[in-house]
């Protein structure tokens, strides 16, 4: 499959890829190995903003660039259970093919899991 | 090669082979006005020049698998050949019984004529192989029945490179008696022996391009002396005993002919060259950890490794690898998501890992450097995505 210059450029670094450590943590994940997507994010908050966030992901090249792509995009957003795009937005941003939209949901749903979730 | 760019090593020669210079240059020894360019059933000089080397290179196939030359037929390659066997005999013996028996483990080119009676209003028993890919001899048996017309069984599976015991089922539909045996052997030349006339096999299904030669072109072994009848499938001239009509490429069938003598005389040592290799990349990726073996190692060609990789998503993991080693994946790229292997999944392997296998094939020109770029590439891939993974991806939690 060929890939978007930004979608190669983010699966290849991927350099918000990891965990948290300390106290503050919200974590949240969505998806499951046996579906074939599953991505957790890590937020830290400093101030009701964003401060840090790290994700995992077991997924496609697309679902790691997108998940890499929001973890960088919302540092030093408002915490809002909401992405720093629309996931319509993200796949025309990110060239994923219309069968794919079901993985980027997942991003959306680990996303909105991981800014509900109560204060640690 | 022109591009400038260097190219991934190639470790995918069960998908396709260089054709060997020795090879090209008979082939090129046909093609032009000096050459023997004649219609081979021309009764004039060019034609009888064609003809004499379409002749031994139908000779040399032959001799190469255990044949009779006058049981080969040239086909345009080995799906044509499947086709031509599975629907030759089922017309031919349609009032005989309209009943097959093959396996859920073939390849597309006989899986898809079977569906394709089926729709016709044949009955199709797919046979399901042992975890180790292995179809036993005694479920061919208990699959038989009074109107089953036609066996379809491979040799050298594609994708795992195991060996099925064909001697063994042509025996059992022999004692059937009316249950005639096809076995598609487009892997086999070059990797493994084959005695088609010894084995009591009634059809066999060949192809030049997996054993150095041209694409393009194939043949269908038809046992003659076993008494099999078919119902050709294209007409127009009658050539190859009317059974495939059309214009002898002859410089295809030259192009088979001296690829299969080639195989025949040095695939013993090629093979045991290849064994230690193919060992060495099996050492290499188990160290990586979390990886499965394909198929029963104890009846596999030396050429195929077929791996599977917990702990890693399918398409990252051939992104990942891609740049650097050619090899084919366990998933079909039939869409823009991908479909895992039907071949795996018989096997028992969950979807996952079944999208998340490689096969690594191997051939004349693979060298131990190869091998090692390979682990290295795999490796590399392996401990980067399943540090992205994470320990532990198998929370739901939406």
């Amino acid at each position: 499959m060929r890939y978007s210059e930004l979608t190669w450029r983010h699966f290849s670094a991927a350099s918000a890829a990891g965990e948290l450590t300390g106290a503050g943590v919200r974590r949240g994940a969505a998806g499951s190995v046996a579906q074939g997507t599953w991505v957790q994010f890590e937020v830290r908050l400093a101030a009701a903003r964003i401060d840090t966030v790290r994700f995992r992901a077991f997924g496609c090249p697309h679902v790691i660039a997108v998940a890499d792509w929001v973890a960088q995009a919302a540092v030093g957003r408002a915490a809002a259970a909401v992405l720093p795009e629309a996931v319509q937005a993200l796949r025309e941003r990110f060239d994923v093919p219309v069968e794919k939209l079901g993985r980027l949901l997942i991003v959306e749903d680990a996303w909105i899991a991981t800014i509900s979730s109560p204060d640690p | 090669m022109t591009s400038g760019r260097e190219l991934p090593v190639y470790l995918d020669y069960a998908a396709t082979t260089p054709v060997d210079e020795r090879v090209a240059a008979r082939m090129a020894d046909c093609l032009t006005r000096d050459g023997r360019f004649g219609n081979p059933s021309s009764v004039h000089a060019h034609g009888t020049a064609a003809h004499e080397w379409v002749e031994a290179a139908r000779a040399e196939v032959a001799a190469a698998v255990g044949a009779e030359a006058r049981d080969v037929v040239w086909t345009s390659g080995a799906t044509e050949a499947n086709n031509l066997a599975i629907f030759g005999v089922a017309n031919h013996y349609a009032d005989a019984g309209r009943h097959i028996v093959t396996a859920r483990t073939e390849h597309k080119a006989v899986l898809d004529p079977c569906q394709e009676l089926a729709r016709r209003g044949w009955r199709v028993t797919y046979l399901k192989p042992t975890r180790g890919g292995v179809i036993e001899p005694e479920q061919v048996a208990a699959a038989l029945e009074p109107d089953t017309v036609l066996v379809s069984l491979m040799h050298v599976n594609n994708e795992i490179g195991v060996v099925q015991d064909i001697a063994a089922i042509a025996r059992i539909c022999t004692a059937h008696g009316g249950a005639r045996l096809h076995v598609d052997a487009a892997q086999s030349v070059g990797k493994c022996a084959l005695q088609f006339a010894a084995s009591g096999v009634d059809l066999m299904s060949l192809s030049a391009h997996k054993a150095y030669g041209p694409k393009g072109v194939g043949a269908l072994l038809v046992a003659r002396n076993r008494g099999v009848q078919l119902r050709p499938l294209m007409f127009g001239g009658g050539q190859e005993r009317n059974l495939r009509s059309g214009t002898v490429a002859t410089h295809q069938a030259v192009g088979m002919g001296a690829a299969f003598a080639l195989a025949a005389q040095v695939w013993a040592a090629e093979s045991a060259r290849l064994e230690p290799l193919r060992d060495r990349l099996w050492a290499g990726l188990a160290a990586q950890g979390g990886v499965l073996r394909n198929g029963a190692a104890s009846v596999s060609v030396a050429q195929v490794l077929n791996v599977s990789f917990e702990g890693v998503e399918g398409e990252s993991l051939l992104a990942q690898i891609e740049s650097r080693i050619a090899v084919s994946t366990g998933s079909a790229c039939s869409s823009a998501v991908r479909e895992p292997s039907y071949v795996l999944r018989a096997l028992g392997r969950d979807e996952r890992l079944a999208e998340s296998s490689l096969r690594f094939s191997l051939g004349r020109f693979s060298t131990e450097a190869d091998i090692d770029v390979a682990v290295a590439t795999v490796a590399q891939a392996l401990k980067r995505l399943r540090r992205i993974a994470g320990a532990g991806p198998c929370v739901t939690a939406n």
